[in-house]
């Protein structure tokens, strides 16, 4: 049997889950010897093959339209997506601009810093993302596993990894179990 | 309000079958406390064990057999052949079922809470049902973040609403600060009628913090600073007062990083004041600590080493002892305050030894006391108990304040109180019967009782053996200014009451002639109540009982000053008659105008850093244990204490305990 062909990409995050996966060390080895490591953030390949991947990670929350189009893409191409860590699961510290306007946080982001000077601009180029509200990605699509923790420990990631790779789905409990 | 402990005395029993096991439990417990006696663990939110049942959050769902849908077991009661299953497929669905429905109430974001990793209820009861994620998204509605109180936040976007504050503060604290308004979605807790908690009539106990089973209310001081998980808990005292109220401190890296009150202690049972959970700790945390000992030289203070100051201070000791004082401190340990009577008044027979609190809290005791009345006054605890509470002369609202929440707390559930003071304003309308007197008519005022009593027939007869008992109430209310009704009004709320309390405050204590206390002694006597005296600071009763009680007579012909304060800074100004002594040493533990203007100054220990015994209002000896290791070149009081002794070229001993037991007592003292 093919070694599972996995993917990865991130959205509205810090890319800490994808740190927290490179904490694996040593233990990356196995994962390369139990998987097929395609595209992922981290590596030469940027999108996941066309004819689909057995696993996609997707870290970060959903803020804007280009993040639908990479959620709704990774969909497509895998079968069993995980929502790698708070902000895919929950929304996670991204989503404290949800209390806020919208334009209140653009103009505090582009605008009112103390850096900024007199030139400061919210960007208009139509063909940027159109930033929208902070959702998670079960908003958005279907997720299958959903890892949680702000990040998850390097030993989650690999107990969830290997769990995979080995055709079952992982039940994140005890101690791989944190939302923080 | 009744405390759901399990009393298994006079009650009748009852059988039932839980998880298969068969319980015995006390009629009236409920379905929760049963499986929590066998050790069988429920999940809940909103309960607590020192709070009435509540039946929020639903967490704690069951089956009970023949019942027609799951039940909450902590508010339904057990009964005869009951059975009941507390985990099973449906009851987990259920319960991930409600905790779906609250983290969609409000707004959960665990990586920014301060409580998230171990602290939080909600969290730990998620992880409980495994759930990874929300199967329904928050509220995201911005809830009020109310920040206006000095010393914790709420922070309504984690609220719950399981409503443990609220009833936090009216079940243990009395104070009723706290409630809802709206209802469904929009119900909110609020402070008084809905204004900001810094401007309401919040006391600042933070017991609702405490209580709080999320990140909702949020300790100000401690917050991110370290979880219980992360830190170690030692158990102390409090000895912001004379009560002791036991202390679970949060202690890490040699700082304290929160204090909470014991629920295992008996005196307080969980609940602490302001004083103790922060004022202390703001104190400790703003003062400047002394470091090393300083000595007086050319006119200036300089830092000194321990020899140098120590042969100082022993020369002139030695030099002028038959014109020192030697005043110490009431908050010191009983081990320093033995060591400090040991040197001064039996090694040294100094002119003056005593304490800061002095002849204030012991004159009129001392007269019973030699009268052969001994250990007249009862135990604070009888204070939860009573059915009437009579208050002469004591602010038990801003001093000694969990005395008050014990008071305040039962108010609701009938008990009497009569307020007899110069200064009623106080209490407000709290009172059932306020007796505004005029100042120094308190015998008058407890005598007039006696004679209401005697009047109405409520007693059989009255100490004072008069016949006319109507011109003794007039005599009384003319004494006291107080209307004759008035008395016979209080007469009968107290005759009514099967056990009273009778507390007092200094204005009684202090008074020579010893006859409102002598009055008081009679009227408790009579009605078969318990009396109280509050005293003052954390170990008065340690001082009174070392003879440090003597008065501060002719204190301008002395030369050589000694003060034990450590903690204290004599705020009241009572050591400023003996500043004009020419050699001023002090045992501080922080600079302040007292340390400013002595001669030679001794670092030591504050309260955090020294271990010892302390014996409450009540006679109750008590350890107090220590939180942090102090600075290098600092000793704790009793150890400078012995190694000025030392040079002095004296030998000391620490029998403590027979020296305190040696003098008769006004309560009786107990470990």
């Amino acid at each position: 049997m093919a070694k599972p062909k996995i993917s990865s990409d991130w959205l509205g995050g810090c890319s800490g889950c994808h740190m927290s996966f490179l904490d694996l060390d040593e233990r990356l080895l196995d994962v390369f010897a139990l998987t097929d490591i395609r595209a992922t953030p981290i590596t030469d390949l940027k999108h996941p093959d066309e004819d689909g991947v057995d696993v996609g990670l997707l870290e970060g929350c959903i803020n804007n339209s280009a993040h639908i189009e990479v959620a709704k893409m990774m969909r497509e191409r895998c079968k069993i997506l995980v929502a790698f860590g708070d902000c895919a699961v929950f929304g996670g510290v991204p989503a404290m601009r949800n209390f806020f306007d919208l334009d209140e946080v653009m103009r505090c982001g582009y605008i009112n810093t103390i850096s900024t000077d007199s030139e400061g601009m919210v960007p208009t180029d139509p063909e940027l993302a159109v930033p929208q509200r902070v959702q998670s990605l079960n908003e958005v699509v279907k997720v299958d596993v959903f890892l949680p923790g702000c990040p998850p420990s390097a030993d989650a990631i690999y107990y969830t990894l290997t769990e995979l790779a080995q055709g079952r789905i992982p039940l994140i409990t005890g101690d791989y179990l944190n939302w923080h | 309000m009744e405390k759901h402990q399990m009393n298994t005395g006079d009650k009748n029993m009852v059988h039932l079958t839980i998880d298969g096991k068969e319980i015995e439990t006390p009629e009236g417990s409920t379905v929760l406390r049963a499986a929590q006696q066998e050790g069988i663990h429920i999940p809940t939110l909103c309960d607590h064990p020192h709070l009435t049942p509540y039946g929020g959050c639903r967490l704690c769902l069951v089956e009970v057999k023949g019942a027609r849908t799951l039940q909450p077991s902590c508010t339904i009661p057990a009964t005869e052949g009951m059975d009941v299953i507390t985990d099973n497929e449906s009851i987990k669905k259920a319960r991930k079922f409600v905790l779906s429905m609250i983290f969609s109430e409000r707004n959960h974001f665990c990586p920014f809470c301060q409580v998230s990793g171990g602290d939080c209820e909600l969290q730990n009861s998620a992880y409980e049902q495994d759930m990874t994620h929300w199967m329904i998204q928050p509220n995201w509605n911005n809830y009020l973040v109310d920040s206006s109180h000095p010393y914790f936040t709420h922070e309504a976007n984690r609220c719950i609403l399981c409503r443990r504050c609220i009833r936090t503060c009216e079940e243990l604290v009395g104070n009723f600060t706290l409630g809802v308004e709206e209802r469904g979605a929009l119900t909110m807790v609020i402070a008084d009628q809905g204004i900001p908690l810094g401007e309401s009539s919040c006391i600042s106990c933070g017991m609702c913090v405490q209580n709080c089973p999320t990140g909702a209310m949020m300790d100000n001081r401690s917050a991110y600073h370290g979880l219980k998980s992360e830190t170690d808990t030692i158990k102390t005292i409090c000895t912001g007062c004379s009560l002791g109220c036991g202390l679970e401190i949060l202690v890490h890296d040699n700082q304290i990083v929160a204090i909470n009150g014991d629920y295992e202690a008996a005196i307080n049972e969980g609940i602490i004041c302001k004083l103790g959970r922060w004022q202390q700790l703001e104190k400790l945390e703003t003062s400047i600590n002394l470091t090393t000992p300083l000595l007086r030289k050319n006119g200036q203070l300089v830092e000194t080493t321990w020899e140098e100051a120590l042969e100082f201070a022993a020369e002139a000791i030695k030099t002028t002892k038959d014109d020192l004082a030697a005043i110490a401190s009431t908050e010191l340990t009983t081990e320093s305050l033995y060591s400090f009577k040991h040197l001064f008044s039996n090694h040294l027979n100094s002119n003056i030894v005593t304490s800061t609190e002095t002849d204030t809290y012991s004159a009129a005791s001392n007269v019973l006391l030699k009268n052969g009345i001994l250990n007249f006054e009862g135990n604070i605890k009888s204070v939860d108990t009573a059915d009437c509470v009579i208050i002469i002369g004591e602010d038990l609202i801003n001093q000694h304040e969990v005395i008050g929440f014990m008071i305040k707390r039962n108010l609701p559930k009938g008990t009497t109180f009569v307020n007899i003071d110069s200064n009623t304003e106080t209490y407000g309308s709290l009172a059932n019967c306020t007796m505004q007197i005029a100042e120094g008519s308190e015998k008058d005022a407890v005598r007039g009782i006696v004679a209401s009593l005697t009047k109405l027939g409520l007693i059989n007869n009255s100490c004072e053996g008069v016949k006319d008992i109507d011109t003794l109430v007039q005599k009384a209310a003319k004494g006291t200014g107080v209307a004759s009704e008035t008395f016979l009004d209080a007469a009968y709320a107290i005759a009514k009451a099967e056990n009273p309390v009778i507390l007092y405050g200094p204005v009684i204590t202090r008074d020579d002639s010893a006859d409102a206390l002598t009055a008081i002694n009679c009227l408790a006597g009579l009605i078969n109540g318990k009396m109280i005296s509050v005293k003052g600071k954390a170990n008065s009763l340690s001082a009174i009982q070392l003879d440090l009680d003597q008065p501060l007579t002719n204190p301008t012909s002395i030369k050589t000053a000694v003060f034990v304060l450590a903690d204290d800074s004599d705020s009241d100004g009572l050591l400023n008659n003996l500043m004009s002594a020419d050699t001023k040493i002090i045992f501080s533990s922080v600079e302040n105008a007292l340390t400013k203007a002595a001669d030679v100054v001794f670092p030591v220990c504050n309260w955090a850093q020294e271990e010892g015994h302390f014996i409450n209002m009540s006679g109750s000896i008590q350890w107090r244990n220590k939180l942090m290791e102090h600075t290098k070149n600092i000793k704790t009081t009793n150890e400078a204490l012995l190694a000025l002794a030392k040079v002095l070229g004296f030998t000391m001993d620490s029998d403590w305990e027979s020296a305190l037991l040696a003098r008769p007592s006004s309560v009786e003292l107990t470990k």
